[in-house]
């Protein structure tokens, strides 16, 4: 991994601490984490380090429902050929939570992909942030890392931090990151009003359109998820949270 | 292409000779090595300061003794002792002809393609402001811009002849403290240009400072103030050299551009100090402080950044967008080649509402070189309506260099949209193919393709740059990708 402040590549070993999941080579992992108020935010349940070897899958999505304080650092090692990460996420903020996401991905090989997704609301007073480092390592080539973390403000109260960052040390690569705060677009509003779709529900559902990917994502396994998910953007557009 | 042709043309094209590494041979007067308050008396002295400026001076100097230089930057910086340097160096002027320019200055800057004869020069197009170490040593089309009203003249002359503007603008967009460097600047800055442009004019042709360090183990410390009236308009270009030479110098610059009202400020630079060896043997350390001000409602401000040279890049042009619907834009190509460094970007604080930012940067890493674009959006409660939209790319040639984009988003505000987008990869096989596939060869393929990709920040150059500015790009990558 790359040490911040300094202009070359510090190669550290992986660290093989407490608490680590490894992808095996071949090996499929998929998890769904929900973190909700009532179980005590659930975040226990969030892997802090994820190496994945040769030729493995890895699928991660973590959903942050309204009323949780999260602070989740990951980092994944890559270590084998063929890994393939996928690491998704939305985040519920209505009230005064405040939700950190802290993202590591280290392609140590060649010829890797990984994929991040995150999406969230920010209301109330909560305050949002996402930081998510991409590091190549040198000699890492066909390496494939894409990152994206899009936010929505619907208060004025609520902030926004996002720091996505590539670092590269080799040259055939495909890197990306994309990072958006915005606010719910007033021509798609006016297009559901006009159309009797009162206020509250139009902003309800261009949210629910704008988390789906990720709610998507979670498939079978996140059954549930999209209710619970509904719900939540119901209680934070109506401002019962 | 294969690796060994690649090879081949990247040595090619890294033991090219930098063309403006020569070393004028002129008599220099010095103030003594490092750095104290009696330095900076001496510097204020010689240049025949007022009270005000020395104080500013010597203020600046007590809160650099309390900071401490930075390093978060993704740079490998080597240690700098600050006693080492020579703060102070100006050609001697020629006894018998005090009032024109040393002919081997002349020549000096005929070299590097600067014309300081106003005859010579296509008339009325550019008006140079040239700094010799730590003077400016002329100034052209004075005249012709006096007509109109505009100011642009060497700093330490704007100190003494307008001094009420100088003292009114000087360090409110850059304070003393900002930063190290802005600090140690504040207090040994020796000349710069200075440039007021008054109410509702346009300035009929572009203004231009040329910078050139010659003297050995000096440090060049330049300050430049723009500053434009209520509407007014002005186009200011900065170019620069130095002399090959194994030890790392220190260039420090400041540069602040006030703009009020309705005012539009485009700032271009094309920056190729001296890089270094290939084994990175020294190089310019260019540790720069950029600002701009859109303090009026409405006004524009607009950067562009050509950046080639030097050892090692710190530099961050950034705009503070206070008034009501100002905008800015900020266009860089930045290219590292060798053992260079560049940690360089920008930021847009949106505070006014209906504020609009682009930010469009390029970065294109060779050789062991490593090339960072840093940037900060920040929007403001109060920056309602404000929008940004930020593009960095990153171009990889070799595999030993590295790319990196630090960016940094906070929006504080319900209305504001930001929107950033950042890619790295190397030139696509495909598009070689293609090209190939038509008769272009590999070399020329790569000159399109790279022409293609910085393009959209080149075009934004002024004629006269934009020429010098393909020019390097091409001496400094052409060929070096596959």
């Amino acid at each position: 991994m790359a040490e911040r402040g300094h202009g070359t590549y510090i190669d550290i070993p992986v660290q093989y601490g407490e608490g680590v999941i490894v992808a095996g080579p071949g090996q499929t992992i998929r998890k769904v984490i929900v973190c909700r108020p009532e179980d005590g935010g659930g975040g226990a349940a969030v892997p802090e380090h994820i190496v994945a070897e040769r030729d493995s899958v890895t699928e991660l999505c973590i959903a942050v429902l309204p009323g949780v304080n999260a602070d989740f650092p990951i980092a994944v090692d890559i270590t084998g050929s063929g890994a393939s990460v996928r690491i998704s996420g939305f985040y519920i903020c209505g009230a005064d939570e405040s939700v950190k996401f802290c993202i590591r991905v280290n392609h140590r090989c060649p010829g890797s992909v990984s994929e991040q997704l995150f999406k969230g609301i920010a209301g109330g007073v909560s305050s949002v942030s996402f930081d998510g480092c991409i590091t190549v390592a040198p000699g890492a080539d066909g390496t494939e890392a894409f990152q994206e973390c899009h936010n929505i403000l619907v208060s004025d109260e609520a902030r926004v931090r996002i720091e996505p960052q590539l670092e590269i040390y080799a040259d055939d690569v495909k890197c990306s990151h994309g990072a958006t705060t915005g606010r719910l677009g007033e021509e798609e509003l006016f297009y559901m009003r006009s159309r009797g779709i009162p206020d509250t529900e139009a902003r309800v559902l261009r949210i629910i359109s704008f988390l789906s990917p990720v709610i998507a994502f979670a498939g079978t396994e996140g059954e549930g998820l999209a209710a619970e998910a509904e719900a939540a953007v119901r209680r934070v557009v109506g401002g019962n949270v | 292409m294969d690796r060994q042709e690649e090879n081949n043309i990247i040595r090619d094209v890294t033991s090219r000779e930098y063309s403006g590494g020569f070393v004028t041979d002129v008599e220099q007067e010095f103030v003594p090595k490092g750095l104290n308050e009696d330095t900076i008396r001496m510097i204020s002295s010689m240049k025949d300061e007022p009270r005000w400026m020395l104080d500013f001076r010597l203020d600046a100097f007590g809160r650099w003794k309390k900071m401490k230089q930075p390093d978060w930057a993704h740079l490998d910086m080597p240690p700098i002792d600050y006693q080492d340097i020579i703060y102070y160096a100006a050609p001697k002027k020629n006894a018998d002809r005090p009032k024109e320019i040393d002919p081997k200055l002349a020549e000096t800057f005929e070299k590097l393609g600067i014309p300081l004869h106003e005859r010579e020069a296509l008339a009325g197009v550019v008006a140079v402001d040239a700094v010799f170490d730590s003077v400016s040593v002329k100034t052209t089309f004075r005249k012709a811009l006096e007509e109109k009203g505009i100011i642009f003249c060497p700093f330490s002359e704007a100190v003494r002849e307008h001094g009420d503007l100088v003292r009114k603008y000087l360090a409110t967009v850059v304070p003393p403290g900002d930063n190290f460097f802005a600090a140690l600047n504040s207090a040994v800055f020796s000349d710069g240009s200075f440039c007021y442009i008054p109410k509702g004019v346009r300035c009929p042709m572009e203004l231009s400072s040329y910078f050139r360090i010659n003297a050995s183990g000096t440090g060049q410390f330049e300050r430049t103030l723009i500053i434009a009236d209520e509407g007014s308009y002005v186009s200011y270009m900065e170019g620069c050299t130095a002399p090959m030479r194994d030890e790392r110098q220190l260039h420090a610059a400041v540069v602040e551009i006030v703009a009020e009202k309705d005012a539009d400020v485009k700032y271009s630079t094309v920056q190729n100090w001296y890089p270094g060896d290939e084994e990175g043997r020294g190089g310019i350390l260019n540790l720069v402080t950029k600002r701009g001000l859109c303090k009026g409602a409405g006004s524009h401000i607009s950067w562009t950044q050509v950046e080639t040279g030097s050892a090692i890049t710190w530099k961050y042009p950034s705009t503070i967008l206070k008034g009501d619907d100002t905008s800015s834009e900020f266009y860089s190509v930045a290219v590292t080649n060798n053992r260079q460094q560049a940690d360089t970007g920008t930021k847009m604080l949106h505070v006014g509402r209906n504020t609009r930012s682009r930010i469009v940067s390029k970065g294109i890493s060779a050789g062991h070189s490593q090339n960072s674009y840093r940037g900060l959006v920040s929007m403001a409660r109060t920056a309602e309506n404000a929008r940004n939209h930020s593009r960095c790319d990153s171009l990889l040639i070799g595999p030993d260099c590295g790319a990196h984009t630090f960016p940094v988003i906070r929006n504080s505000c319900r209305t504001a949209v930001v929107e950033h987008e950042a890619t790295a990869s190397k030139i696509s096989e495909d598009q070689l193919f293609y090209c190939n596939q038509r008769g272009i060869g590999t070399e020329d393929a790569v000159g399109l393709i790279v022409n293609g990709y910085a393009g959209e920040v080149l075009s934004r150059l002024p004629m006269e740059f934009a020429v010098e500015a393909r020019k390097l790009l091409q001496v400094s990558l052409e060929g070096s990708v596959g």
